[in-house]
């Protein structure tokens, strides 16, 4: 089910049917070049700056991921309760030397809300898209999206900003507004795309061997679902037939991805569902996702790279065990699992504790010593209550930008040198 | 960030006889329209078939299934994307009608649907289509579907993001046990201090999901009221709405005040920082 074959095919016979002219499925890069010839969208390209890494995606064509100088597109739901994941990739590119923004100035995509309560509609998805897009243009950061639903609305707001005029029309307009003009982004990146090509960084960091762990994954459904076209794929990785992210960077650490029957399935978040009627989100997640996940593959931890899945896979699992379902198997993100493979803190940096099913066990196989980490933690929370500054990844933003959207040294790409001074580094 | 830290905790609005009612998911088939919901019904019906998305998203049906067999919904609700797809393609007012008391609400979203279908419908988005129609002309059972969404919404339309971690209490999450709020009761100190030991200024935060500056929020606002979606909210909860607009309100004065006060800072600056005005 869902194989790279069969969604290509949907793919192609989804657009003869639109069409009815049995058009073959068109790049929407292609179209974007045209529309920026006519003067009436500007790319945000990926510059040599960017240091970009090739991939190929469901139908062999190139998407470059740029892995420095990137702005931090966070997730709504996964810094209210899984913090762990955005710290993780902060930690993450320090580590390797790369540069970002993480920045106040972002809103959400809205995408959670449209998808539960569909009080939105696609005019303000794409407007809404299309100013996050220009925010990042306008700092000279490539946007790397951490959220599988946002990269899903995303790839979708691009693609209907390309195709439809009106559209297109109405949201320049908005944006004209606010001072923002339309740019759209030559590549939309999702940050587990980010991970993947950082794997060999990442491997000559590795620190706790993950040879003897069990890994099953579960796929986002908006990572691969919505505008497929743009997913990357790769022929080592499940033969090509399966997403290549987040396994490819399980694999190369040396854990054995194992396979369960349902992979294909969603995680039970249903966004509305998850938060007012768990009913279903939960006996989906325990029954559907992590019983066979610890039956049928004896994981030790399932592993995924978008904040719904992640928040329904784990906070489903404490009320199992009222069904007999007593299963409480670690979940995290690509990202958390990578960096505690690197020596990451476990509770400093990748925030283990909010998790409700725990990781102890996990890290014990590691070779991690969470005993010792957590003690420390302990301490460090004392000291944070008798007044000491909390240890950060960047440095802290100023009041000014409680208010305005600015950082220093900001500046439109287009007018800039390779790099604006103070804009960079580990700045924010 | 003070925008969220004077928000009220507020349910949506509901009239006393939508109170008495029962939830949508119970609703179906129990009663028969009345003349106004029939009228209703015939506008909505005319609007779907009217949307600019309805041709591009139902493209036929070979009533093979496909859909249903990977659809998560389906295996726990009575509620099949075929079924939803030939509503859409061939239903009246009254079956599309009944589709929105409670059936449109089952799907999760998830478009397993739209990559199984040989047909390439939109079946994800036309549900979308039909729910967002019954959130603008304020069906009652969505109403009462969406009446747990007040706070979330509020958050959402004045900072934009979804949840906050102080929204994660354990009287509504009962169900995630112990440890779903950063489990602070387990480390000896509160909620504020766990949120500290993030290492991010922009992540510690318990009122939103990180930290939204004015300007954002502002700017938010501004694509919300002219996309039309404050006019779908006010279907939904015209209270809501004028409190929204309220705060938005302060926050601009709040907005220009600062940019007296960060003047000189603000000299020489290009771009929205310079021009927006809230
Ligand atoms: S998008 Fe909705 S209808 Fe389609 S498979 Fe998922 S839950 Fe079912
Ligand atoms: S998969 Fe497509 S063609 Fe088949 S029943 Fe579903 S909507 Fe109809």
């Amino acid at each position: 089910m869902l194989s790279a074959n069969e969604i290509r095919k949907v793919v192609q016979e989804r657009n003869q049917h639109q069409k009815g002219t049995g058009k073959k499925v068109v790049d929407v890069r292609e179209e974007m070049e045209r529309l920026e010839a006519a003067g009436e969208i500007v790319i945000h390209r990926i510059r040599p700056e960017n240091r970009p890494v090739e991939v190929s995606t469901l139908f062999g064509w190139k998407k470059r991921i740029p892995t420095d100088r990137l702005w931090h597109h966070k997730s709504c739901g996964q810094c209210g309760n899984i913090p762990g994941y955005p710290s993780s990739l902060l930690w993450l590119m320090n580590e390797t030397g790369r540069t970002y923004l993480n920045e106040p100035h972002q809103t959400s995509c809205t995408a959670w809300n449209y998808h539960g309560t569909a009080t939105s509609n696609p005019v303000a998805l794409a407007a809404v898209a299309a100013r996050n897009f220009h925010r990042a243009y306008e700092t000279g950061h490539f946007p790397l999206i951490h959220c599988g639903t946002s990269y899903g609305d995303y790839k979708e707001m691009r693609k209907l900003l390309v195709e439809n005029a009106t559209v297109r029309a109405k949201v320049r307009d908005v944006l004209g507004k606010m001072g923002r003009e339309l740019v759209l982004p030559e590549e939309i990146v999702h940050y587990s795309e980010w991970v993947h090509v950082m794997a060999p960084e990442i491997l000559a960091r590795q620190k706790h061997t993950v040879e003897g762990i069990v890994a099953t994954v579960h796929e986002p459904c908006h990572y691969y679902k919505m505008v497929p076209e743009d997913a990357v794929y790769d022929e080592a990785i499940y033969a090509g037939q399966r997403p290549a992210v987040p396994s490819g960077i399980l694999m190369a650490l040396g854990a054995k991805v194992a396979d369960y029957s349902t992979w294909y399935d969603c995680c039970g978040f249903g966004f509305r569902h998850i938060l007012s009627e768990r009913e279903f989100s939960r006996s989906f997640a325990n029954l559907r996702k992590i019983r066979p996940m610890v039956e049928e593959a004896h994981a030790d931890v399932a592993i995924t790279s978008d904040t719904g899945c992640v928040t329904t896979l784990d906070k489903s699992q404490w009320i199992g065990k009222a069904h007999g379902l007593p299963y409480m198997l670690p979940v995290l993100s690509d990202v958390q699992f990578a960096a505690l493979a690197m020596g990451a803190h476990p509770y400093k940096i990748a925030q283990v504790h909010w998790h409700a099913a725990s990781a102890e066990a996990l890290m014990t196989k590691m070779g991690i010593d969470w005993k010792a980490a957590k003690a420390e933690f302990r301490e460090y929370l004392q000291a944070l209550k008798n007044g000491q500054a909390p240890e950060l990844l960047h440095p802290a933003h100023g009041e000014i930008e409680t208010y305005f959207a600015i950082n220093k040294g900001q500046v439109l790409p287009d007018e800039a040198p390779a790099a604006p001074a103070g804009a960079g580094g580990r700045s924010r | 960030m003070t925008i969220v830290a004077h928000l009220p905790q507020r349910a949506l609005t509901l009239t006393e006889e939508e109170s008495a009612a029962p939830p949508a998911m119970e609703l179906t088939g129990r009663r028969r329209a009345s003349p106004e919901e029939r009228a209703l019904s015939e506008t909505i019906f005319r609007e779907f078939h009217a949307d600019p998305r309805y041709h591009e998203f139902v493209l036929g049906c070979l009533n093979c299934g496909e859909c249903t067999t990977g659809c998560p919904a389906a295996r726990f609700y009575d509620f099949s994307p075929r079924e939803m797809l030939q509503i859409a393609e061939t239903g009246d007012a009254t079956t599309l009608w009944d589709a929105l008391q409670e059936k449109i609400w089952a799907c999760c979203q998830c478009y397993t649907c739209n990559m199984r279908c040989r047909f390439g419908n939109d079946i994800a988005g036309i549900i979308s289509v039909m729910r967002e129609l019954s959130v603008s002309h304020g069906v009652a059972s969505t109403r009462k579907t969406l009446a747990p969404f007040g706070r979330s919404l509020t958050l959402l339309m004045t900072v934009g993001t979804q949840v906050s971690s102080d929204m994660i209490q354990p009287d509504f999450f009962r169900d995630w046990g112990p440890f779903a709020t950063g489990s602070d009761r387990a480390w000896g100190v509160g909620a504020d201090i766990m949120r500290r030991a993030i290492p991010s200024d922009v992540l510690q935060t318990t009122r939103s999901s990180w930290e939204v500056s004015v300007q954002t929020s502002l700017e938010l606002f501004r694509i919300y009221e002219e996309t039309g979606v404050l006019d779908m909210l006010r279907g939904l909860d015209p209270d809501l709405t004028e409190m929204l607009i309220d705060i938005i309100e302060e926050r601009r004065e709040e907005f220009e005040e600062a940019r007296e006060r960060f003047r000189t800072e603000l000299e020489g600056m290009r771009g929205p920082v310079a021009t927006f005005r809230g």
